[in-house]
């Protein structure tokens, strides 16, 4: 008896659970119809471009109070002359000088739905990553989102071209990108013809960790006549072996330093003074401002990297 | 006891130090660049030497490495060991008296005022772990002596407080997060010698418990029927607690959190050799230690050039394990 008793408990339990499933997945179908309906309305000449995530962005009319959620994005705003429309930025945003007065949403990682919400903003920059999340909750509110996100040097172009078309500054736009094509045809034309220079790229050094492939910074190393030893690692941002370092010794090393990261002596780090980039003085410290952030500032990010990985190059000019 | 005096108490010891150097063998022969038993003994014999990249890699990576981990992995079993049969608790780990979230609180804050990671974070670190072992000990002082029961609830409830500290300090900090995550997740990555150097002061501490063996059998009865035998059970309480706490600050402050061994390796070595401290002890220490050099040694070889969270590892190899061996010891 009490086996049946426990076969119906189990039975009930599982109904439960059956129903609870069925709820959920109702109400996520349900929130994205709600998504779906104001972006189907028609209207005479809407904005359409497609963000660095692959989906479609319309705006019925340019973006007049646009809110940034990176850094990156603050700055391509207020490069492509955009930054009377910022009505909100995060608490990282240190460039330009004016982005630092704008109010706050919340750092990088953990913006405020609602306080973004509250400055009533008709286009949202954010990055990928972790803010995928906040993307649908942004939409079942009814605010458009473009992300950020390019993987390689002319992604961030054709990103800025983007944003530059959904905030009705394309003049501002052209200017921009017309200057990152510029340096990146100046970087190709010094370095192009010389041998690929081995490159390790630290991006974090506690655990060690590197640009991997697929990343715009690993297009960069490329473009400045590096071959990445990261790219070997595996996308995005791997963590790397310190023994494979040593083993793959790459000709010049340059870490990354800002807010997120202090190299630190590199040279007195455990079976570093062995390395090539060591003895030959080839260790470069760059501020990850200038490669981090996919924006307009990559243009000199990438003439620094040219820099360090081809000396040779900027020698004879 | 007699049962205890009956079963041989070197064979085991032995055979535990035997495992310990086959691995200690094998992890500074494997890695990215993969050196023979030949190549490794002209190595040792030849010490650290400049302009040889395979001396760099062996001297300057992965010997202080190996050595960290094999050190942390022994203090921590031993940690396991004594507090698990002082508070009588199986379920207790090195890291229930709070010491170990102390310790994360101090390199915590190391890391958010930016100092540099040796010393001073991990001084940080280890001063956090021991502050935190004296507040749960006032708290758990009652007219002399200390009621494990509430040394216990303390120490949680410390380690609650320090981690909503540590949260706090994250998320004020939040350009440090990543630092801390990784801080908190455990790792024998880019250890050198300096980290060695700390790790050697366990040694004294995971001596000390062995001379208390008897002690530690006759608490397992409780703390009635040891007074009743003549131990000195608040004076050998006192003692061991400062030596676990001591260790497990130690351990977590060269290599920060690494779950697992100090909670599993204790029973592994129990249904192994029982629960007799003569052979309980020594065996746990080598057996931690052999348990840590493997599980780093799969960290950083499975997907190299990557490296997996240490403590992930020590879950895998160990999680299995020990359900082997508790249904095996149970004969189901």
């Amino acid at each position: 008896m009490s086996r049946t008793r426990t076969g119906r408990l189990t039975a009930a339990l599982l109904l439960t659970a059956v129903l609870a499933l069925g709820a959920v997945a109702l109400s996520a179908c349900g929130s994205g119809d709600d998504t779906a309906s104001p972006s189907a309305s028609p209207s005479s000449g809407p904005i359409t471009v497609t963000d660095d995530s692959g989906a479609e962005v319309t705006l019925e009319q340019a973006a007049t109070r646009i809110v940034s959620m990176a850094p990156a994005n603050t700055e391509i705003a207020y490069a492509i002359g955009a930054g009377d429309k910022m009505v909100a930025g995060t608490s990282y945003d240190d460039y330009p000088e004016e982005a630092t007065s704008l109010p706050k949403i919340g750092d990088f990682a953990n913006p405020s739905v609602e306080k973004i919400a509250s400055y009533q903003p008709d286009l949202v920059l954010a990055a990928g990553g972790i803010q995928d999340k906040l993307r649908r909750r942004l939409e079942e509110l009814g605010v458009k989102v473009y992300v950020v996100d390019p993987t390689a040097y002319d992604g961030a172009i054709a990103t800025i071209e983007n944003v530059g078309k959904l905030a009705g500054a394309d003049a501002g736009a052209a200017k921009v990108t017309d200057e990152m094509t510029a340096a990146q045809m100046e970087v190709q034309a010094s370095v192009g013809d010389l041998e690929k220079a081995t490159t390790f790229l630290e991006i974090y050094n506690k655990p060690l960790m590197t640009a991997g492939s697929g990343t715009f910074i690993d297009d960069m190393i490329m473009i400045a006549g590096g071959e990445n030893i990261g790219a070997e690692a595996g996308s995005g941002f791997p963590n790397f072996s310190t023994e494979v370092l040593v083993q793959k010794d790459p000709t010049v090393y340059i870490a990354d330093s800002g807010s997120m990261s202090e190299p630190g002596d590199i040279e007195k780090r455990a079976g570093f003074s062995e390395l090539t980039a060591v003895k030959d003085g080839r260790v470069y410290v760059i501020d990850d401002n200038l490669i981090a952030r996919p924006g307009p500032r990559l243009a000199e990010g990438l003439k620094k990297l040219a820099e360090m990985i081809h000396p040779e190059a900027s020698a004879d000019q | 006891m007699t049962r205890i005096a009956r079963t041989g108490t070197w064979p085991g010891v032995l055979l535990a130090a035997g495992v310990l150097a086959a691995c200690l063998v094998l992890a500074l022969a494997l890695g990215p660049v993969s050196l023979s038993i030949g190549r490794l003994w002209e190595l040792v014999t030849a010490g650290p030497v400049q302009g040889d990249l395979e001396n760099a890699i062996f001297w300057q990576i992965r010997m202080p490495r190996v050595l960290v981990a094999s050190l942390v992995g022994a203090a921590l079993a031993v940690a396991g060991v004594v507090l698990q049969d002082l508070f009588l608790n199986p379920l207790t780990d090195p890291y229930v008296t709070g010491v170990s979230s102390g310790a994360a609180l101090g390199a915590t804050i190391g890391i958010v005022l930016h100092l540099s990671n040796l010393p001073w974070t991990t001084v940080l670190a280890i001063v956090g772990g021991l502050g935190t072992l004296v507040l749960v000990w006032m708290a758990a002082r009652r007219r002399g002596r200390i009621d494990i029961f509430v040394l216990l609830l303390a120490g949680v409830t410390i380690s609650y407080l320090a981690s909503a500290v540590v949260t706090v300090l994250m998320i004020r900090a939040s350009q440090d997060m990543y630092a801390i995550v990784y801080w908190l997740m455990g790792s024998f990555s880019g250890r050198g010698w300096p980290d060695v150097e700390i790790a050697l002061f366990a040694i004294p501490f995971m001596i000390v418990p062995l001379f208390f063996t008897r002690e530690m059998d006759i608490l397992l009865q409780g703390e009635k029927r040891a007074l009743e035998l003549g131990v000195e059970v608040e004076r050998t309480k006192r003692l061991l607690l400062v030596t676990a706490g001591v260790l497990t600050a130690l351990a977590v402050s060269v290599s920060g959190i690494i779950g697992f061994v100090g909670l599993v390796v204790p029973h592994i070595v129990r249904l192994l050799v029982g629960p007799g401290h003569r052979s309980l002890l020594p065996v746990s220490l080598l057996v931690g230690a052999s348990m840590m050099v493997v599980a780093d040694l799969l960290s950083r070889t499975v997907i190299s050039p990557n490296e997996i969270p240490v403590g992930v590892v020590t879950t895998f190899v160990g999680a299995p394990l020990f359900v082997y061996l508790l249904r095996r010891g149970r004969g189901v």
